[in-house]
């Protein structure tokens, strides 16, 4: 009763009678955290079964016991209706579990061939790899779900979509009875999600249990036949999709409506150029950007994948080395073009990459917060750390950072309390213009709304905010003024009233 | 609906480029450029006898290479080989001048070197200790131990089995010592595995990401233990070699010999990051380093200046390689 998608013909019929996966009464604590209580997950052969909750939700967690990369403390898994023990990934591949992390788990050294067949070489004669039948199976397979990338390609050197593809496709080897996918979109383009998405049918269509978990309710609704919700690490509802709107699915996952996700408290943008940018060019991307952001303002960028718009800020800030071109900050210029003049004039940038260039993730919550301005906490050159704490103690408050204690390490918060440390390490130093990169990314309803709210009142504080989003309704929601890139170039800059997503795009296309 | 949308890879670089851009052909052209210097400017230097020998000395980094690359590969680092070298050399000469048997000596020896390999594999991988830390310990432990146990003199070889002497001066055909076919065939065995079998392949894995090579469903512990235990090994066949060579157990055997390897391994390109190198990459780096020596020496220059130039070329080929790879990665 196996299912592999390479050989379809093969596939003995499932019996569709008997869940492929039964989780009931899942408990799971951490130190400090309960992150599921008492959860119950029901996976029908043939069926798309959508996992949604919030941030802290639990999703991650449910799907790390699936998976074997972490033990359940409560409750029980059923496969195919018999009793399984899944303590290691191992034992969750033999009973072919597959899950395709939202995280990319490649080996970046590795062909893209060798990652497909990472989970179990083929061997020939006497226990030998056998090189040539992965090289052809894996070609069949990308030409089976019609994904174009040269097997032999080494994995790292790919753009990470065709990286989040290449996981994808491993997860359609071997025999597979339930798929699960966490986050699958979020670095794909809208080309590749639709292939994605015919993959997910085909998959269904061939009797395997697909799992797909995501932030998108248009996603969602799209390609689920039922959806099961959780909060705060409690089952909350499971229905079919029919039975849903937008606003119950909400409601459900937040357990209250959201009036407004984008709520302006601040007043008009001030007059004073906090930062000016004249003549911006960068060896590879960025050709002659101009343009200025005022105290109090949010000044959003807008651009499809590869418009330029990371690469904008990480220039800005003195991250990157430019080509020619001046950046001032209040006046004063970005000279030498490094990140430590930068911090010194008062510009930082929030990055969308917070794990590798954000976070120091082993190291504690307060260590993490006050990074930027030890300076202001040194003693005779050493940290006053009684003043450094509370001055943290003072941004977890404000900002409702959900951290067990400052010596958490910040690599066990929620992605939204990780964006609030990381705001918190830059208000701390006292910046004049904060540049943030997909500040959502990665982070989920309710919480988006508070970082969109924590925006606001950057903004409102006087600082200027240039913020890099390809969400659409982010930008028109916080933004005073839209500057649109394509290729590189600075397309368009329009005022929030002269906009609308219709000459956004045709800008962002050139 | 057209399901071809991504982008097309570009068509990669010529075959002579790739080529050229492989590791190994750029050091086996560095090599070829160090025997044909030497060729023309040290006396002696290109003969038969003379490269056979120079294969002869250059057996025991070859060997105990395979192993500190392997660790290597898999993430991980094992300085303890130079001492193992000489503590091995103990229970194999002991042995022997008791029961007058190289295959007991040997066996001996290999099961001191696979109880030294499990501690190692053992605290690093097991007890989460890191590799540097304990390796550096067992090397003390170890060269301490051998000098509580001999002091200044050494344990001579009293028995001289005939089979013994022949690992350090016999030649096939009168020909190629020995102990370079040892190494070679055990560097041909490795090799295969790291390429061609799925242990090898978890070992790359491993070391070039552990945490996806455990979502795959790898033992990323067991595979580092397994490594250390063929380090431990490998450098206890280069030891039974030294052994016959120098024909006693002394103290001062070995040492440095794990700076040696670790030169080589690194100048062969494999990566102490982990994932990254080839057994073929090491063997080059220790021929490459082992020509030089003998080729600085047949020039009539001092060991202090071979250290220096030694010293010298591991840093300006790892810099190469750094700014090959930003370039490739365009930062």
């Amino acid at each position: 009763m196996s299912v592999d998608f390479l050989h379809p013909d093969e596939t003995v019929a499932v019996d569709k009678s008997v869940p492929a996966l039964e989780m009931r009464g899942i408990g799971k604590r951490f130190p400090g955290v309960v992150a599921l209580d008492n959860v119950d997950l029901t996976l029908e052969p043939g069926k798309i079964h959508a996992l949604m909750g919030e941030n802290g939700a639990g999703k991650s967690t449910l799907i790390k016991i699936m998976a074997g990369v972490y033990g359940k403390d409560a409750g029980n898994i059923r496969l195919r209706g018999r009793e399984a023990d899944i303590k290691s990934p191992r034992d969750s591949l033999k009973e072919g579990i597959k899950v395709v992390f939202q995280e990319i788990a490649l080996i970046a050294e590795f062909s893209v061939a060798e990652n497909i067949f990472l989970e179990g070489y083929p061997t020939g004669k006497g226990g030998s790899i056998d090189w040539k039948k992965i090289r052809a199976d894996a070609a069949a397979l990308f030409r089976r779900i019609g994904f174009n990338v040269d097997p032999a390609a080494r994995t790292g050197s790919l753009p990470v979509s065709q990286q989040q593809m290449v996981e994808i496709a491993r997860a359609l080897v071997h025999e597979a009875r339930v798929v699960v996918m966490d986050e699958p979109t979020s670095s794909l383009t809208p080309n590749e999600v639709s292939l994605l998405f015919t993959v997910i049918r085909r998959l269904a269509a061939l009797g395997i249990a697909v799992l797909y978990v995501s932030h998108k309710l248009d996603e969602v609704f799209e390609i689920a036949d039922t959806v099961t919700v959780l909060r705060d690490g409690r089952h909350v509802s499971t229905r079919p999709i029919s039975e849903h709107t937008n606003d119950t699915l909400i409601q459900d996952m937040i357990g209250r409506r959201i009036e407004n996700l984008f709520p302006r408290k601040r007043g008009a943008p001030g007059s004073k150029v906090a930062l000016s940018v004249q003549g911006l060019s960068t060896a590879k991307k960025l050709k002659d950007v101009s343009f200025e952001a005022h105290a109090g303002e949010v000044l959003g960028f807008f651009g499809l994948m590869g418009a330029g718009r990371t690469e904008l800020a990480k220039a800005i800030v003195g991250f990157d080395p430019i080509t020619s071109g001046t950046i001032s900050v209040d006046g004063s210029p970005l000279l030498p073009h490094d990140t430590h003049t930068g911090v010194r004039l008062g510009i930082g940038l929030l990055t969308e990459d917070r794990k590798s260039e954000g976070l120091m993730g082993e190291l504690p919550v307060y260590q993490n917060a006050s990074l930027a301005s030890l300076g202001a906490f040194a003693r005779m050159g050493f940290v006053d750390k009684a003043s450094e704490r509370k001055a943290v103690q003072d941004y977890v408050d404000r900002f409702r950072i959900r951290t067990p204690s400052l010596f958490q390490q910040v690599k066990n918060l929620s992605g939204g309390n990780q964006q609030k440390v990381l705001i918190s390490r830059w208000l701390m130093r006292g910046l004049k213009v904060i540049v943030v990169d997909e500040p959502t990314r990665g982070i989920d309803v309710g919480a988006k709304s508070e970082i969109f709210a924590l925006i606001d009142r950057l903004a409102g504080e006087g600082l200027a905010v240039v913020m890099m989003t390809s969400e659409m309704p982010e930008l028109l929601g916080l933004a005073d003024r839209i500057a649109v890139m394509c290729e590189g170039r600075l397309t368009a800059i329009m005022s929030r009233d002269e906009a609308t997503q219709e000459n956004i795009l045709n800008a962002a296309i050139g | 609906m057209s399901l071809a949308s991504t982008d097309t890879t570009k068509s990669g670089p010529s075959m002579l480029a790739r080529l050229v851009a492989r590791q190994e052909v750029a050091l086996l052209l560095c090599l070829i450029l160090v025997i044909a210097f030497f060729s023309f400017t040290a006396e002696n230097f290109f003969s038969v006898r003379n490269i056979t020998n120079v294969l002869g000395q250059a057996s025991l980094a070859l060997t105990a290479g395979i192993g500190c690359a392997i660790v290597f590969i898999s993430g991980e680092v094992d300085i303890s080989i130079g001492s193992l070298l000489a503590t091995i050399a103990l229970p194999l000469i002991i042995i022997m001048n008791d029961t007058n048997s190289l295959v007991l000596g040997i066996s001996g020896a290999l099961l001191f070197g696979l109880i030294i390999g499990v501690v190692n594999g053992y605290l690093t991988a097991y007890a989460g200790i890191n590799s540097l830390i304990v390796t550096l310990g067992t090397m003390f432990i170890m060269r301490g131990g051998v000098y509580l146990y001999t002091g200044q003199r050494a344990i001579p070889d009293d028995a001289a089995l005939d089979s013994f002497i022949a690992l350090s001066d016999g030649r096939l055909f009168n020909v190629v010592p020995y102990s370079a076919i040892i190494a070679i065939v055990l560097l041909a065995v490795f090799a295969y595995v790291m390429q061609h079998r799925p242990f090898g392949r978890q070992i790359y894995a491993v070391g070039g990401n552990p945490e996806v090579a455990r979502l795959a469903g790898y033992d990323v512990r067991r595979v580092k233990f397994i490594c250390f235990i063929i380090s431990a090994l490998l450098a206890t066949v280069a030891g039974i070699i030294l052994g016959a060579r120098v024909g006693s157990a002394q103290h001062t055997a070995g040492l440095n010999f794990e700076f040696q390897v670790v030169a080589a391994t690194v100048l062969g390109g494999v990566s102490l990051a982990g994932g990254i190198g080839s057994l073929t990459g090491m063997a080059l780096g220790v021929l490459i380093l082992q020509f030089l020596s003998n080729g600085l020496r047949g020039l009539g220059l001092p060991t202090e200046w071979q250290l220096v130039i030694t010293g010298m070329i591991i840093i300006a080929a790892v810099a190469f390689d750094e700014a090959k790879r930003r370039r490739a990665i365009g930062v």
